[in-house]
């Protein structure tokens, strides 16, 4: 039997951004359907809230909003149709609801155009007025930037701070976009070929990020050997040279006048960190 | 109840907002019409060939111009085209969700996919038996403007009983339809199904098991082969019976249990 997830734990506590990184196929929309209900796991239970899903697919949906995969609606009805049928799946009885979640999510201008004449952009965007329509506690949303333009990642990766913030909603969310995790995130769960390879807190990824400092001079050579001389242990990497050495990174003006000094005065000289790109892809050895 | 009014709200703006209502509606409208038609034809046969309606090499058995033979196709045309028409509608209600990718909207809500299975399956009834009617009406309407004899109460009075009761027939027969439309996630696993079982109710009709086959049932109801009491017996309506209600819980046991993963 294909495991498509094995022996997946995640913890989110409230109120924080969780966002679950993998590549395509590493099992983050599998773990999602479980989390929904929509899929059951062969073995294990899953807890939403507290409560343990039903063999049924009953959950605590009243207070969960998701969005899994692309975004699909009603093609030929408008977009105030496809939340109204949301809404009154939600059993909410308050049809301003409809209304509100349009203007938060730039959609109202769309309200009664058909669904499916909408863009990518304006589907997502419709998909998450719908995963948020009910002012959920918890929100799972698959590859939410998906189709959003430069200003729309911005404006949903502000309203998601926000409603985390200010509302205390949890916010549980895949990409495969790191920049954007990066800005977003509190805590990050790494899944990679279907298992939980790393789970952490964003602020301390900061710190596990590893950061070097990087030297070019117009003879990279002379540099390479006048450096090593001084007691510095330094790689050449193509055009650059590179050296992870804390003394190096916490006074790389030292490195600067041992060149100077000797007559090669460095033309390039930066602390660089690592992204969680290059984390990421040194964690899953996807690089190699 | 208030889960299940929801759900049957949705799930009546969708079929309003669709076009599926109207074409089938316009398709099961040919029946009545083309019985019209033939009832002109049989009226005088020979007017007919001269006004290029039918062709010199015409052999029309339909049986003389009266009412009881504008029924009787009525009744025919609602087992046979309502396996059809109705397996259409059952396989767009439950089918559309999987071309639309809309499934997935349905599985986390607060309502209960019990609640929304059971309001497709109330709009699938309503709506069928809503064009039994419309053709029945049309079929009234045609009859009178051709102006054909054998008109009594009493006749409508069995033909409404022929008409429906093959109707409701059909209709009970739906679920097997629902349940493949669901668990094939579209429409075409459906239309299978449903070319698969019209063929297969033929065949068991020639064979003589037409009144042990369900979906041979409607047909022998409505006086297709013969006179219904020769054809069926209390075993048939039991077999439909039994059907329908295999269908229906394997329909809410898939949307229950079975992984949804599109």
């Amino acid at each position: 039997m294909v495991k498509a997830v094995d022996k997946i734990n995640v913890t989110v506590r409230r109120g924080e951004i969780y966002a679950f990184l993998g590549l395509n196929g590493a099992g983050k929309t599998t773990t999602i359907r479980a989390l929904l209900g929509m899929i059951r796991p062969s073995e294990g239970n899953v807890i939403v809230l507290d409560q343990a899903l039903g063999q049924d697919g009953s959950g605590p949906w009243a207070k969960v909003g998701h969005l899994v995969e692309s975004p699909s609606a009603y093609p030929e009805l408008t977009v105030r149709e496809n939340l109204d049928i949301a809404r009154r799946l939600h059993r909410i009885r308050n049809p301003k609801v409809v209304n509100e979640i349009m203007e938060h999510l730039s959609i109202a201008l769309y309200a009664d155009r058909k669904a499916g004449t909408l863009s990518t952009g304006n589907l997502q965007r419709l998909g998450l007025a719908r995963a948020l329509l009910h002012e959920p506690e918890l929100v799972i949303l698959d590859e939410p930037a998906n189709g959003l333009d430069p200003a729309g990642v911005v404006e949903i990766r502000e309203m998601l701070t926000s409603l985390a913030h200010e509302r205390g909603m949890t916010v549980f969310m895949s990409s495969h976009i790191l920049s954007e995790v990066d800005l977003l995130a509190t805590r990050i769960g790494i899944i990679h070929k279907g298992k939980m390879i790393e789970e952490l807190d964003a602020n301390k990824l900061e710190q596990l990020r590893s950061s070097r400092l990087e030297i070019k001079t117009r003879d990279n050579k002379l540099a390479y050997e006048v450096l090593t001389r001084a007691g510095y242990s330094i790689k050449i990497d193509g055009m650059k040279l590179i050296t992870y050495e804390q003394r190096a990174l916490e006074a790389p003006d030292n490195i600067a006048t041992v060149l100077v000094s000797a007559g090669i005065a460095p033309t390039h000289l930066a602390v660089e960190h690592e992204n969680l790109e290059d984390y990421f892809l040194r964690l899953t050895g996807e690089n190699q | 109840m208030n889960n299940f009014i929801a759900a049957f709200w949705a799930e009546v703006l969708k079929a309003r907002r669709s076009k599926v209502p109207f074409f089938t509606a316009l398709g099961f409208s040919i029946v009545p019409l083309v019985g019209g038609l033939f009832m002109i034809i049989l009226k005088d046969p020979e007017a007919a060939k001269s006004m290029g309606l039918i062709s010199a090499k015409a052999q029309l058995t339909a049986g003389t111009a009266e009412w009881s033979t504008l029924f009787n196709m009525l009744a025919q045309a609602t087992a046979v085209g309502g396996a059809i028409i109705f397996a259409i509608v059952t396989a767009w209600v439950f089918g559309r969700e999987f071309s639309d990718r809309t499934a997935k909207e349905l599985l986390a809500l607060p309502t209960s996919r019990e609640a929304i299975v059971a309001a497709k399956f109330v709009l699938i009834a309503l709506w069928t038996f809503a064009l039994t009617v419309l053709i029945l009406i049309l079929g009234l309407i045609v009859g009178n403007n051709v102006d054909i004899p054998g008109w009594s109460m009493g006749l409508l009075q069995t033909s409404i009983v022929d008409i429906l009761g093959s109707a409701v027939l059909t209709i009970t027969l739906l679920p097997f339809v629902a349940l493949i439309a669901s668990a094939g996630r579209g429409y075409m696993p459906a239309f299978g199904w449903m070319i698969f079982t019209v063929v297969l109710a033929q065949i068991a009709v020639i064979t003589g098991w037409g009144d042990w086959f369900p979906w041979s049932v409607p047909a022998l109801f409505s006086g297709a082969v013969g006179p219904r009491a020769e054809m069926l017996g209390t075993h048939s309506y039991v077999i439909v019976l039994l059907a329908s209600l295999i269908g229906l819980s394997a329909t809410f046991i898939w949307w229950r249990k079975a992984d949804h993963t599109k």
